[in-house]
């Protein structure tokens, strides 16, 4: 398998604070990826490097073997990373189909002379595109509903399925089960599976280790900004590193 | 069934505003037998030229602008100014007007596209002041407070001579034109692009839409109809000043868009009308007018906060009546 996201010693720095420190790790096409770590560890952080959020300090992110720097998000985006926030981010006062048209508009690119010429096959596009999204995460029904009508569990699919619209290669997932019941977090875990099987790649942070571990093909682990441990779910639950991370050490006092 | 009602008449609703805005409001205003009325008509057009064109910034794309009355002056200046010093006829003056203003507010607004919400108002704020001051002073140019006076008026030579009437059409039909364009962008797929930035820039980013992009583009159509604004109103009223282009002209134009409904194109032609006919209707009962239309902002905004024709309920009516509805089924889909 080729490396679809390359992230080369990778540091931020806000002010004093290292929030990710000299990070190193490969997401291969095709896999699913999970990014675990105790709070603060700079998870969030090193996703917001990745989708050009913020700039890195130091190292070099490369997508596609292409560099990332000096890129903003939203050429980021158009390259084929699509993600999906920790605290969700929908448009509330767009419906859902105007909410995940945005993401097919962004894979399609946006013209104000098209738009006044009503260009047939730009609008096709987009609805085809928006369309698409809309019946992979089923919400094809509530495509007329206000965004900022729906249930916690919908909202987390709405968001998915934006994502989705702008056709990405890989997809990254910010705490997806987070505040989603055993049933639904159940649910979410096959339509990822499912996500991926249909051949997108798939890196998500998460803090339910059931759900990590049950669906990630391979774990990388993060603390206090550095990459700790990475390997498949069962050595990762054999590392000593990564159990004193969560747990703490044993001291003597 | 009601589908097949919207196949059969599918532009039932832009018939019926063409119908009201050529034919019905002319009769009445006929009728009411002044000039009068076709000029508080033609101030209705000029203002909701404007009304339409900060929607589009303010309403749609959520960047509040406080700045859009010295644009609109920057207009009102630039056709004054071609048509009295030039001699140029008014339609080549409303175009170049618009372009002027357009060019103008780009360059002016270039420094301000990395800022949103109260950092952007202040900045449209402070741009404002430095056209109206510059308006004020730059007496060798502008003539400053004397204004420039006897602009002529709307008049094709041969065809007709311009009068109350040849005004209203004039400011009628760009009016018409303007809804049209800012239709265009604001109910197709750009327009989600534009409420996606209003309602969480970032995101829209994160979302592949180039932000700095849109803000141009926004800016340069809103300023480009609020510069035709100014020289319709250069050309109708044959006399302007800086004081018709000042800070409160702003503000004015802000309540309309609020009381109609913010982001809502309806809802901007609605607030333009009220607050605009209510002070003329009221006109028996004196000075307590004013009180009156303070109490219908007041009310209105308490009782409607989205506004008397929200966006939300603007968006599903335009898209279904205007042809720029989505269809799941349609080949066609939504545009």
């Amino acid at each position: 398998m080729s490396a679809l996201l390359e992230i080369d010693a990778v540091t931020r720095r806000f002010g004093g604070l290292t929030a990710v420190d000299g990070f190193s790790g490969v997401v291969r096409r095709g896999e699913r990826v999970g990014l675990i770590g105790p709070n603060g560890a700079g998870k969030t952080t090193l996703f917001n490097l990745i989708s050009g959020f913020t700039p890195v300090s130091s190292g070099e992110i490369r997508f596609d073997a292409r560099v990332m720097a000096g890129m903003k998000s939203f050429q980021i985006a158009r390259l084929g990373v699509g993600r999906t926030f920790q605290n969700l981010r929908i448009f509330p006062n767009m419906t859902v189909f105007d909410n995940v048209s945005v993401g097919a508009i962004g894979a399609a690119g946006h013209s104000v002379w098209k738009a006044l010429a009503r260009n047939r096959s730009a609008a096709e596009t987009v609805s085809a595109g928006t369309w698409a999204a809309l019946e992979r995460t089923g919400l094809t029904d509530l495509a007329g509903q206000l965004a900022a009508n729906l249930s916690y569990g919908r909202r987390k699919y709405l968001e998915i399925a934006r994502a989705l619209a702008l056709e990405p290669e890989l997809l990254i997932l910010d705490e997806p089960a987070a505040g989603l019941n055993d049933t639904e977090t159940a649910e979410l875990a096959g339509f990822v599976e499912g996500l991926n099987a249909d051949g997108t790649t798939v890196l998500l942070v998460e803090h339910d280790m059931g759900f990590v571990m049950s669906l990630c093909q391979r774990v990388m682990v993060m603390a206090s900004g550095r990459k700790i441990a990475d390997g498949t779910p069962a050595e990762i639950g054999r590392d000593a590193q990564v159990l004193e991370a969560y747990l703490g050490t044993e001291e003597g006092t | 069934m009601s589908g097949e009602l919207s196949k059969s008449f599918p532009r039932l609703a832009p018939l019926l505003a063409l119908g009201a805005l050529f034919v019905v409001a002319p009769l009445v205003l006929y009728a009411s037998g002044s000039g009068y009325a076709f000029r508080v008509a033609t101030t209705i057009g000029v203002f909701a030229i404007l009304t339409v064109s900060a929607n589009f910034i303010t309403g749609t794309t959520g960047l509040l602008s406080l700045g859009h009355a010295a644009f609109y002056g920057v207009g009102a200046y630039t056709a004054a100014l071609s048509a009295t010093g030039f001699g140029w006829p008014f339609w080549v003056t409303l175009p170049f007007a618009g372009l002027v203003t357009a060019l103008i507010g780009i360059l002016l607004a270039l420094p301000t596209m990395r800022l949103v919400s109260i950092h952007f108002a202040v900045a449209t704020l402070g741009l404002g002041e430095i056209i109206h001051v510059t308006l004020l002073n730059w007496v060798d140019f502008t003539r400053g407070p004397m204004g420039i006076p006897a602009i002529p008026g709307i008049a094709i030579p041969g065809l007709f001579k311009a009068s109350d009437v040849s005004n209203y059409f004039a400011v009628a039909v760009i009016a018409a034109i303007t809804v049209f364009v800012i239709h265009r962008l604001t109910h197709s797929y750009y327009g989600n692009a534009l409420r996606a930035l209003r309602e969480d820039d970032q995101c829209a980013e994160t979302m592949g839409l180039d932000i700095v992009r849109l803000k141009i583009e926004v800016f340069a159509v809103s300023c480009f109809f609020a510069g035709v604004a100014g020289a319709l109103w250069s050309h109708t009223t044959g006399y302007i000043s800086p004081n018709d282009f000042r800070f409160n002209e702003s503000i004015l134009i802000l309540a309309m868009i609020v009381v109609g409904g913010l982001g809502s194109i309806p809802g901007a032609i609605v607030g333009a009308t009220l607050l605009l006919a209510l002070p003329e209707v009221l006109r028996p009962i004196g000075d307590y007018r004013m009180i009156v239309v303070g109490s219908v902002m007041f009310l209105s905004i308490l009782f409607l906060p989205r506004g008397i024709f929200g966006e939300v309920s603007a968006l599903d009516l335009m898209r279904r009546q205007f042809g720029a509805a989505w269809r799941r089924d349609g080949r066609v889909g939504w545009r």
